[in-house]
């Protein structure tokens, strides 16, 4: 690629940006930053519920990346190897912070009471529903209800489309702990959007 | 009245993690229960609205603030790393170190080294001036005679 292009940084494509980021261009790899900074920041944010942390977490996905930017051979996209980057320091946090301690009273809830069939049902339908954005915030609002247990494993399932044995393997813990954590993960969003929707015709 | 296994396994046929044999029969139990499908169904409807509504947030800070922090994290990053692979360039100071000593050392062996005949002093100490002290340290073994004058 002649010098010259180099700097149209905003219009190349993140395999090319990544590309002279290898070489140790750090304009490309700002650019990186600037175009996912805020998908990884959420992330983080929806695992952590907290906005120094996510900043924090986010920034050290960012050091981390660029120490192993050389490793990445984009076998998936920069963004899904980043989210995965911010992602495992958010569980290294986690289990630092032993947060999942002060969960005993919810696990203790969801062990005694089983799995149960009954779930409410939750229908995304636009013309009775909320706006999306308005959705966004009333589902993140839900998760931020969830404990860091059931939340990991939700996260982990929706959203960074990991299968069961994946999850197991990166959280530690049994599939059938993941299929449980995940039902009771869900039957309690679906509750709380219902109670939200509640409130809403009210 | 259905277990907590087969509830389980209604969820993980909704994520697509049931092998053939196993879809297979929860398929045959759908076809006939109207509860295991109602569930079935709202755990679709949750996964397709989750996923499809992922909560976003804006970094609080600006590009360029947001930045200089990585750099700075990245510097010190790099800092610390050369720090902690200096273990082999402590390793050349302690051998500057030593060179030196190893030539008195030397001048040491030669200035002391045993005459042919002469006894040879295993440890001992002498001291011409009342203050001074002096001692000899010879290893026959090692043929090294090492001589420290306080």
């Amino acid at each position: 690629m002649p010098m010259s292009l180099k700097s149209d940084y905003p219009s190349a494509s993140d395999e090319q940006l990544v590309a002279w980021a290898k070489d140790g261009d750090t304009e490309a790899f700002e650019e990186l930053i600037h175009r996912h900074r805020d998908k990884i920041y959420a992330r983080a944010m929806i695992m952590m519920r907290n906005e120094g942390d996510a900043v924090d977490l986010s920034q050290e996905a960012w050091v981390k990346a660029w120490q192993r930017l050389r490793q990445f051979q984009g076998e998936s996209s920069f963004a899904t190897w980043m989210t995965r980057i911010v992602i495992n320091l958010c569980l290294d946090q986690i289990r630092r912070q032993k947060r999942t301690r002060a969960e005993s009273i919810e696990e203790l809830e969801e062990e005694s009471g089983g799995v149960e069939r009954q779930m409410p049902v939750v229908e995304n339908n636009p013309t009775e529903g909320l706006e999306t954005e308005e959705l966004r915030r009333r589902i993140d609002e839900a998760m931020g209800k969830l404990t860091d247990a059931h939340r990991t494993v939700l996260v982990l399932h929706e959203f960074e489309g990991l299968e069961y044995k994946e999850i197991a393997k990166r959280v530690g813990i049994s599939i059938g702990t993941v299929m449980s954590r995940l039902f009771y993960a869900r039957r309690r969003m679906a509750t709380l959007l219902q109670s939200l929707k509640r409130e809403r015709s009210e | 009245m259905k277990t907590t296994e087969f509830t389980l396994d209604l969820q993980a046929y909704v994520d697509g993690e049931l092998d053939a044999s196993h879809r297979a029969e929860v398929e045959r139990v759908l076809a006939s229960d109207a509860e295991a499908r109602a569930l079935v169904e709202g755990l679709r409807q949750l996964s397709e609205l989750v996923r499809t509504h992922e909560p976003l947030a804006r970094v609080p800070e600006s590009r360029e603030f947001y930045w200089s922090q990585i750099q700075r994290r990245i510097a010190a990053a790099e800092v610390a790393e050369g720090r902690e692979a200096r273990p082999a360039s402590g390793a050349l100071n302690w051998l500057r170190w030593l060179a030196p000593a190893l030539g008195v050392a030397a001048v040491a062996v030669f200035v002391v080294l045993p005459r042919p005949g002469a006894e040879t002093p295993t440890l001992a100490s002498n001291g011409p001036v009342e203050d001074a002290v002096s001692m000899t340290f010879r290893s026959d073994a090692d043929g090294v005679t090492i001589h420290w004058i306080n």
